[in-house]
């Protein structure tokens, strides 16, 4: 699995990858991830605020840090998929 | 004087301006600010805001939310480009992007309310409103200028990124004017806030033997502008000093839950505030204490304020403010320190003669030198104010110190630089040229109407 954390380098979005990463542990899952700091590759995802998460390629979240019980069901539903 | 007597002078003066900092204008002003700034980040729905950016908005919807946008979506840098970018690529264009760029860094919450309690309400008013109407003006000629490019960039775009809908929650509203509430009760000066309602004397005999001692660490100096520090003043340090040890071990990672240091740190900020509000005067026989209206307000809404956290968010959102808030803190405060210290010291450092010389006057040249000095010295967040306090005590007249105040925020090397980097040479360079022309402008008026 592929985990993409969109955004400039700002402590949003080190918090957000912080909870990805815990989130993934926590699903059992592993996965790869990928900081995306470019502005044109962030603005490819549709992105208009970051911080974004972007699992398999699919945007999940972007303009705020979710709850890590929201990144885990995320990322089992891209298992199951 | 010798060299010593000369750096502790410095030095002293660098001290004076942090004491009256903390003591008097971080407090009430920044303290509820900071909470406000917090609550933008984390409770207030971006996409209720965003819906208005995207390609297919009218013009006269557009402008205004950019503008808006740059109040509510902009407490840092770190927002403030990516959405910049997003608005020029994928949204509503140049024009409105501009406006979004201009006005963010000038009028957030935390800067204008620093700027109405350090340097007057005059200058913060002033800052607000002609920022916004220049950030709308100079996104109009810029989209003008290069419409053009700008139809060009229509037929490509879809509008996804601004497709998202929302809208903000009446509690939400609720809130923010409740925290609103505090940041205004603490700061507006008008007697229903600032009389005594009643006052009773502490014999504490060794008051007014410690204020002496203060005015001689901390002389006041009032021709430089500094205050000096009160025994209320000691008081309300030291609190702020256990909110910041207490806030780093309960408000470091709230958004995974509270732990017991966060309810003493929001315990301890909730006092700090109170204590702020009473009116302290060290006479002969002790300490005069003051019932103020302030103090009374300030109780109602702070009751207010943690009675709908605990009762009308989730759980989560309330960590989220709570992290926000933090983070905002960690990231401007320390630099905000040293920016006073360092401005305090110039003080005494620069020769009155040349600020009076430079921008003494309201004038083109006084203005220009005002815009270019933001422009070429690049501060921190905040920053910009202690800076200005210090040209302003100095001797520098109120149009270019307000034409700096504009430029210094808009234009640094660095963010000219990344802005460059989004819209190109051509652009910038005409962007930079508008801002410079208009900072100008609104100093010389604002010069004109002051005087």
């Amino acid at each position: 699995m592929e985990i993409k954390i969109l955004g400039k380098g700002c402590p949003k979005c080190k918090r957000l990858e912080e909870l990805a990463r815990e989130a993934a542990a926590e699903a059992g899952v592993e996965a790869t991830f990928t900081k995306v700091k470019e502005m044109d590759e962030i603005m490819a995802y549709d992105v208009a605020v970051t911080p974004a998460l972007v699992i398999d390629e699919d945007l999940k979240c972007s303009g705020r840090i979710p709850q890590k019980s929201e990144i885990v069901i995320w990322i089992q539903e891209a298992v199951s998929e | 004087m010798t060299v010593f007597q000369y750096v502790a002078m410095l030095l002293q003066t660098g001290l004076g301006s942090l004491a009256a900092y903390l003591a008097a204008h971080v407090l009430l002003c920044l303290l509820p600010a900071f909470f406000i700034a917090g609550a933008l980040a984390a409770l207030m729905p971006k996409e209720a805001i965003t819906k208005y950016l995207g390609r297919n908005t009218p013009k006269w919807i557009s402008y205004p939310a950019s503008a808006l946008g740059g109040f509510v979506l902009a407490v840092c840098s770190c927002t403030i480009m990516p959405l910049f970018a997003s608005i020029y690529k994928k949204g509503a264009g140049l024009g409105p992007a501009i406006t979004f760029l201009f006005v963010g860094p000038a009028v957030n919450i935390l800067a204008i309310s620093l700027t109405g309690v350090a340097i007057g309400m005059d200058i913060a008013l002033a800052r607000i409103i002609l920022s916004i109407i220049f950030g709308i003006g100079i996104g109009l000629l810029m989209a003008w200028i290069f419409r053009k490019d700008d139809a060009a960039h229509d037929t490509e775009t879809n509008n996804n990124a601004f497709g998202a809908e929302a809208t903000v929650p009446a509690r939400v509203w609720l809130f923010f004017a409740l925290l609103l509430g505090t940041l205004i009760a603490g700061t507006l000066q008008v007697g229903l806030l600032t009389n005594s309602y009643a006052t009773f004397t502490l014999g504490e005999a060794w008051a007014p033997g410690f204020q002496s001692w203060l005015d001689s660490v901390v002389p006041p100096n009032p021709s430089l502008g500094i205050e000096g520090v009160s025994v209320h003043g000691v008081l309300l340090i030291g609190l702020l000093i256990l909110i910041g040890v207490t806030a780093w071990k309960g408000l470091n990672t709230v958004d995974e839950g509270y732990n017991r240091w966060t309810f003493v740190a929001l315990g301890l900020v909730t006092l700090t505030i109170i204590v702020a509000s009473f009116k302290v005067t060290a006479v002969a026989s002790g300490l005069t204490i003051g019932i103020t209206g302030k103090l009374i307000a300030e109780i109602l809404l702070l009751a207010a304020v943690w009675w709908m956290a605990a009762r009308k968010f989730e759980a989560y959102e309330i960590q989220e403010w709570l992290w926000e808030m933090w983070r905002f803190v960690k990231q401007i405060i320390p630099l905000l320190l040293v920016g006073v210290f360092i401005a305090g010291m110039a003080r005494a450092l620069i020769p009155a003669a040349w600020i009076t010389t430079l921008a003494g006057r309201n004038t083109v040249w006084a203005n220009l030198a005002g815009v270019l000095f933001g422009v070429f010295m690049y501060f921190p967040t905040l920053v910009e104010v202690p800076i200005a306090q210090t040209f302003l005590s100095l001797g520098m007249q109120r149009g270019p110190l307000l034409a700096y105040l504009l430029a210094d925020p808009e234009l640094s090397l660095q963010s000219i630089l990344i802005t460059n980097s989004i819209i190109g040479k051509k652009k910038t360079a005409v962007y930079v040229t508008l801002v410079a022309i208009f900072s100008t402008l609104a100093g010389l008026i604002f010069g004109m109407v002051v005087k």
